[in-house]
């Protein structure tokens, strides 16, 4: 068990790389259409201003890209 | 319950993807196909397919765990009865689960776990006999599969109000999907799935009550707002407004809270619901199986941050183009009047905060939650199906292979019934309210069936069949009794006061204790159960073995007490 246990684990694909490569490429994609929004903000801050100033989408995606990121490179394949 | 049966009435499109959300969505897709091949090379023997091999850390079986009732259906409804009761419906998440999810796994894991038993069912067989195992298969087979259905259903009717997607599509490619991750990786492509969809809710969801809170003003800004617009205090009070039926929004007492909600309901879905015991008894040790459970009740307390602060916040922030406040109102008067209903709230507040990628996050969460909906109620039904109708009474001694294939068959056709079961639901909604009542019928006797197996070794084969069987019907004869006569209720929940959300409450805790009387008076009356058939099933004649905790840090208990203290904080600060 032990040994079947530790391939799980490294050898093979782990959960939190399939959860950490997912975020790093939403938060990718979020951080490229946040700064495209920079200068064209989506219809929903242009209602609330005060969404506008604080770019939530750039924020959430550096948030995800650093989560993602780092599940990604913890738990990559073939990690020992 | 109605809350759920609601959804099916939203009749109009709220908005309209753009090319990155799509693109969001479509990875997500990819990523779970690939999940279902990869899987697939895992999910050779029975032990494989239906118990993921039973190696799973405590993370993932706790996360897995959690995220099983975590579906869509969930956090819609609920956010929804969070804007319509106040914070009353976090009940349902704090005194509603975690007391239970931690007796599971300190209390009832250990017999679970060293029992080796495959399934809920399972254990009734070796405690109970085949009666109450055939009783107990049979109503759960039946029940996953129609909650599968209204998931797939209640999926498409959101995909339709919420984006203008065809019906029939969505229930297509959501079933297709589903089917194939699970026939072809089984439990562990389920749990794989399931941690995602944890993982990814919290991504798409959390932008919510982050940006609502900035907008209010803080909590204390927001408790404000909420009592000078809906013209009361009693919206983000836990427990101080709950002494009369008629002194808060939900119509309860704080007795059906605690008794009927926080110990039989709460304890008869967490700790015998196999959906959710399912993905503990994938654990790969007996201190992963108690920890589990642990790490689940520690994330279950921070949901209500998700579903029911979003409902709150609408109470206050949630305004029409014109700057005035938006009144949301019970579905029957949306349909007349076409104003927004309570169970849009989560969308609407999505909408409000989330441009183009971030609404796309937000939808592609939706989608995962009823799709891992579909898939914890397929794959549970593929489990009992195979190991305790089929293997039990069809055919007894097939090789390990032919039950393997058995499993991804029985999945297949599990996902063809369940496409049944959402076409019917779409021609008559009020089925879905009859499906979430047959749900209940079961829950709170097996709880009082299993906790007596578990604790009392007098307990024998025909008191446990009898007691399962009275319970299930006295709990089927007073939901028939409040359908023919309204008045019904006050003598079940013991108030003239007393709402519809009571008879629930009130109607789970009789017939758990219908289920208890029979039990026992059945059980003293026939011969006991000798001892020595006993070992392993029951306390007291057990021994349970160490879990090799050697640090205070290890231990589950010391993990459980500090979740019950953070429990008790909690419900002291919004009391």
């Amino acid at each position: 068990m032990d040994k079947r246990k530790h391939e799980v684990e490294s050898a093979e694909l782990s959960i939190w790389f399939f959860c950490g490569i997912l975020m790093l490429a939403y938060g990718l994609v979020l951080v490229i259409t946040g700064i495209v929004e920079l200068h064209n903000p989506p219809p929903n801050e242009v209602l609330l201003p005060w969404l506008e100033s604080l770019h939530p989408t750039l924020w959430w995606g550096l948030v995800l890209s650093a989560f993602g990121g780092f599940y990604s490179i913890r738990f990559r394949p073939g990690r020992a | 319950m109605q809350v759920f049966a609601a959804l099916l009435l939203i009749t109009h499109q709220l908005t309209r993807l753009a090319p990155v959300d799509v693109l969001i969505l479509l990875l997500y897709f990819a990523l779970v196909v690939f999940i279902g091949f990869y899987a697939k090379g895992k999910a050779n023997t029975s032990e494989d397919f239906f118990l993921a091999g039973r190696e799973m850390t405590a993370w993932i079986a706790g996360l897995s765990f959690v995220s099983a009732n975590l579906g869509s259906l969930e956090l819609m409804g609920w956010a929804g009865a969070a804007y319509q009761y106040g914070i009353l419906a976090a009940h349902w998440y704090w005194i509603g689960a975690i007391p239970a999810m931690l007796f599971l796994g300190i209390v009832m894991m250990p017999f679970y776990y060293i029992s080796k038993t495959h399934s809920v069912p399972g254990y009734l067989h070796l405690r109970f006999g085949e009666a109450a195992r055939g009783l107990s298969a049979i109503s759960f087979a039946l029940m996953t599969i129609l909650m599968s259905g209204v998931n797939m259903f209640a999926m498409a009717v959101v995909m339709q109000t919420v984006l203008g997607w065809n019906i029939t599509f969505s229930i297509w490619v959501g079933a297709a999907t589903v089917a194939l991750y699970v026939m072809l990786g089984g439990l562990r492509s389920a749990i794989i799935n399931e941690v995602l969809q944890f993982v990814l809710i919290w991504a798409g969801a959390a932008m919510i009550p982050i940006l609502g809170l900035i907008e209010a003003g803080g909590w204390t800004n927001l408790k404000a707002q909420i009592a000078a617009n809906v013209g009361r205090s009693d919206y983000t009070h836990l427990w101080s407004t709950v002494g009369h039926f008629s002194d808060n929004p939900m119509g309860v007492h704080w007795t059906g809270i605690v008794f009927g909600l926080g110990f039989v309901i709460s304890f008869g879905y967490w700790t015998t619901d196999f959906l959710v015991v399912q993905r503990v008894l994938s654990a790969h040790n007996l201190r992963a199986a108690k920890m589990a459970p642990v790490i689940g009740a520690a994330f279950k307390m921070a949901v209500p941050f998700i579903v029911i602060l979003p409902g709150l916040l609408a109470l206050a922030v949630l305004k029409n183009p014109d700057g005035s406040m938006m009144h949301l109102v019970p579905e029957s008067v949306a349909a007349a009047t076409g104003q927004h209903s309570y169970n849009e709230v989560l969308p609407l507040m999505l909408i409000r905060y989330c441009g183009p990628g971030l609404l796309g996050l937000g939808i592609t969460a939706l989608v995962a939650g009823f799709m891992s909906g579909m898939a914890g109620n397929v794959s549970a039904f593929s489990t009992v199906w195979t190991y305790d109708i089929y293997g039990a009474f069809i055919n007894k001694k097939a090789s390990d292979k032919h039950y393997v294939a058995m499993g991804r068959w029985s999945t297949v056709i599990g996902m063809l019934v369940s496409i049944g079961a959402a076409y019917l639901v779409m021609n008559a909604a009020s089925i879905m309210d009859y499906v979430q009542a047959l749900f209940s019928f079961f829950i709170a006797p097996l709880f009082g069936t299993v906790i007596l197996g578990m604790l009392w070794k007098r307990a024998t084969h025909w008191g446990g069949f009898l007691g399962l069987l009275a319970g299930t019907a006295s709990s089927i004869g007073m939901f028939v009794w409040v359908k023919l006569n309204d008045g019904a209720l006050q003598y079940i929940a013991m108030s003239t006061d007393a709402k519809p959300m009571a008879e629930n409450l009130y109607r789970a805790l009789w017939s758990w204790i219908i289920c208890v009387v029979v039990t026992v008076v059945v059980s003293l009356m026939t011969k006991p159960v000798p001892t020595e058939q006993l070992s392993g099933l029951v306390y007291g004649v057990t021994p349970i073995p160490d879990d090799g905790a050697t640090t205070i840090w290890q231990k589950p208990i010391f993990w459980a007490i500090v979740v019950i203290v953070v429990f008790f904080i909690l419900n002291l600060i919004f009391w």
